[in-house]
């Protein structure tokens, strides 16, 4: 068999291994050993001596170190009592409107995504602030979980973002510039949601009561005491954008920061800081496993030269280069329900990510490369909130009993709705999500 | 035994969260000390305070030395320290679309065959790593600012090491006990960020 072959080989492998329970990081080492060992035609000798060396280096990489620390700056935020105030504030200017209390929710779900990196910390910290508020003023359960979940999402988009980072390690992007782009997309998708709340409860007028308006004087006060959010972001990406210092001494000082924040607030014990610590060791654990799986695999797919052979394959094929995106992103809709964001990220931006380059879409390879990671990052994240699987829908589903899970499904559809017309528009308007970046 | 496991693999998993704690304050304080003695060579200072500002930086106000070593050396201790737990907790992630509609004894018996994989590529990947880290106190290289032994880091980690071979070896165990007998023993929270 050649090399080739080979490499083609190994994703129906990786596929039946990862559809049959496998850990994914555990299919993809498997899969990557074995590459290794067979297209050295049978000789463990370099696999062993790769490995001497490999999972040291992979689990000591600067860049990658930035993980750890934007999770736990995660943790600490959702100690900090941070959430209540900017959910407090969104409530006061929005909350007295027609599903305000809701728009409230997405709009501090934006807010808290821009000191968190991730969906899920985003969705559950969130979720314990707005829920109760949500109940208390006549809004219906399916609803209710369905904003949360949404509002979820932009944790990962709104930078700082773990997936992005992972992104442009993969394809030796600038992460700054990356987080730069992914800010108006961010923005645009909490308006998006706002958009959403506002139609259903005009086609749902039962599913949404009123609540009284706030004088405009506290509504200010409320907006100041979100300060602390303000700062620690400026700082971190302001910090990082402007060259003050690199991407993993940015994230050092945003845990820094909230660390103090959480501290100053009173609600940082032994007994939190070990769950925050335990919290973080957990999820960083398992994403460093799919990462040194996702190495060796690709490391083998390379040496098999898949991924040059695709793109040669695509442009020969003379598509045009917007079908071929489509296709792509539409794949990721799909399996997106299926696998976490994460781990498609690292299986598929490797043989994706050379045809996309290979083709013409009339701008810089690197503005090509910025774009094209924001797509995949909205579309792997419409994945959280599709049933049946989305992870959101079950995290916040989790936190409302009363709630069944149906009705979750229902409401969240039209917010996928609005990740979809979102993503078209970003497709067709590649300047959205570029113009902010010096060219 | 399970509480002592559990205990390992939590403890374990803590230590490595202290000292990424550390490593989190070692960093922050070193961008503090570059900003600082920015400022001290500015030419305000230099041509004003020019006294002050060099005793500053004579006590050594500044980038700490050599920090970028320590983050590599312990981020690399911290994620090994981290394997444990995520293993004790069942908590790396995989794909059940497709597994859930068999009954919970096929799904008993392909979560311990996992396990056992699991376990055999830890313990490949820990045994590599001890090679690697023969080979650094063979060849006695040191690190280019601190020029501490390149080994120290990797005996670290592979202390950690050690504790997720222990941790795997266990949990491969009870999860084909957990199929013989077709009941669950260990907590199972499938993670996700």
């Amino acid at each position: 068999m050649t090399n080739l072959e080979l490499g083609f080989w190994s994703f129906p492998v990786l596929l039946l291994m990862v559809f049959l329970r496998a850990p994914i990081g555990l299919a993809m080492l498997l899969c990557g050993f074995g590459g290794w060992y067979m297209a050295m035609g049978g000789n463990p000798t370099p696999l062993l001596a790769k490995l001497k060396s490999e999972t040291y280096t992979t689990f000591s990489s600067y860049s990658l170190s930035i993980i750890p620390m934007f999770l736990l700056m995660g943790q600490f935020a959702t100690l900090s009592g941070m959430s209540q105030s900017l959910f407090k504030a969104a409530e006061s200017f929005l909350g007295h409107r027609r599903g305000g209390v809701a728009m409230a929710a997405v709009g501090a779900c934006a807010g808290f995504g821009a000191i968190c990196g991730s969906s899920l910390a985003t969705a559950a910290t969130m979720s314990k602030v707005a829920l109760p508020e949500l109940r208390r003023y006549g809004y219906s359960g399916g609803f209710s979980t369905a904003t949360l979940a949404a509002g979820g999402t932009l944790g990962i988009l709104i930078p700082p973002s773990v997936i992005l980072v992972i992104y442009a390690i993969l394809t030796e992007q600038n992460i700054a510039k990356l987080f730069l782009a992914a800010f108006v997309p961010g923005i645009l998708a909490a308006l998006g949601y706002i958009i959403t709340i506002s139609i259903y409860v005009r086609l749902n007028p039962n599913s949404a009561g009123t609540r009284p308006a706030v004088p405009m004087a506290e509504r200010f006060k409320a907006l100041a005491d979100t300060w602390p959010v303000l700062v620690i972001f400026f700082v971190v990406v302001g910090g990082i954008y402007l060259g003050w210092f690199t991407p993993t001494e940015g994230s050092a000082i945003g845990a820094a920061g909230t660390g103090l924040a959480a501290l100053l607030a009173g609600s940082l014990n032994w007994s939190v800081l070990r769950d925050s610590l335990l919290g973080t060791a957990k999820t960083t654990g398992m994403i460093f496993f799919i990462v040194l799986g996702a190495g060796f695999y690709n490391g083998f797919l390379a040496l098999s030269g898949v991924p040059q052979f695709m793109a040669d394959w695509v442009v020969g094929q003379g598509y045009s280069p917007w079908l071929v995106l489509t296709i792509i992103l539409i794949f990721y809709l799909i399996f997106g329900c299926l696998m976490d964001s994460l781990s498609m990220i690292l299986l598929t931006v490797p043989i994706f990510f050379p045809v996309i380059s290979a083709m013409d879409f009339g701008m810089s390879t690197e503005h090509l490369a910025i774009w094209f990671g924001i797509l995949v990052l909205i579309v792997v994240e419409v994945g959280l909130i599709t049933p049946p699987v989305g992870m959101n829908l079950f995290i916040i589903n989790s936190m409302d009993r009363e709630t069944p899970m149906t009705e979750t499904y229902k409401a969240v559809m039209y917010f996928v709705g609005s990740d979809i017309v979102r993503v078209i528009i970003l497709v067709m308007f590649p300047a959205i999500t570029l113009f902010l970046l010096p060219s | 035994m399970h509480r002592m496991i559990q205990f390992l693999a939590r403890i374990t998993a803590i230590i490595g969260g202290l000292v990424l704690v550390a490593l989190i304050l070692m960093t922050t304080l070193s961008i503090f000390g570059r900003s600082i003695n920015k400022v001290l060579h500015s030419t305000f200072f230099q041509e004003k305070l020019a006294g002050v500002s060099q005793s500053l930086i004579d006590m050594g106000v500044g980038e700490i030395n050599g920090n970028y070593e320590l983050l590599e050396a312990g981020i690399a201790f911290a994620i090994f320290s981290f394997l444990p737990i995520c293993q004790f907790y069942g908590a790396h992630a995989s794909v059940d679309v497709f597994t859930s509609f068999l009954p919970a004894k096929a799904n008993r018996w392909i979560a311990a065959f996992w396990e056992v994989v699991l376990t055999a590529v830890i313990i490949l990947i820990i045994w590599r790593l001890y090679e690697g880290m023969q080979r650094y106190i063979g060849n006695g290289e040191t690190t280019l600012f601190l020029q501490f032994p390149v080994w120290w880091a990797y005996g670290a980690s592979f202390l950690a090491g050690i504790v997720s071979c222990i941790v795997a070896v266990y949990c491969a165990v009870i999860r084909v006990i957990e199929a013989v007998k077709g009941e669950n023993i260990l907590p199972s929270e499938q993670g996700a960020h």
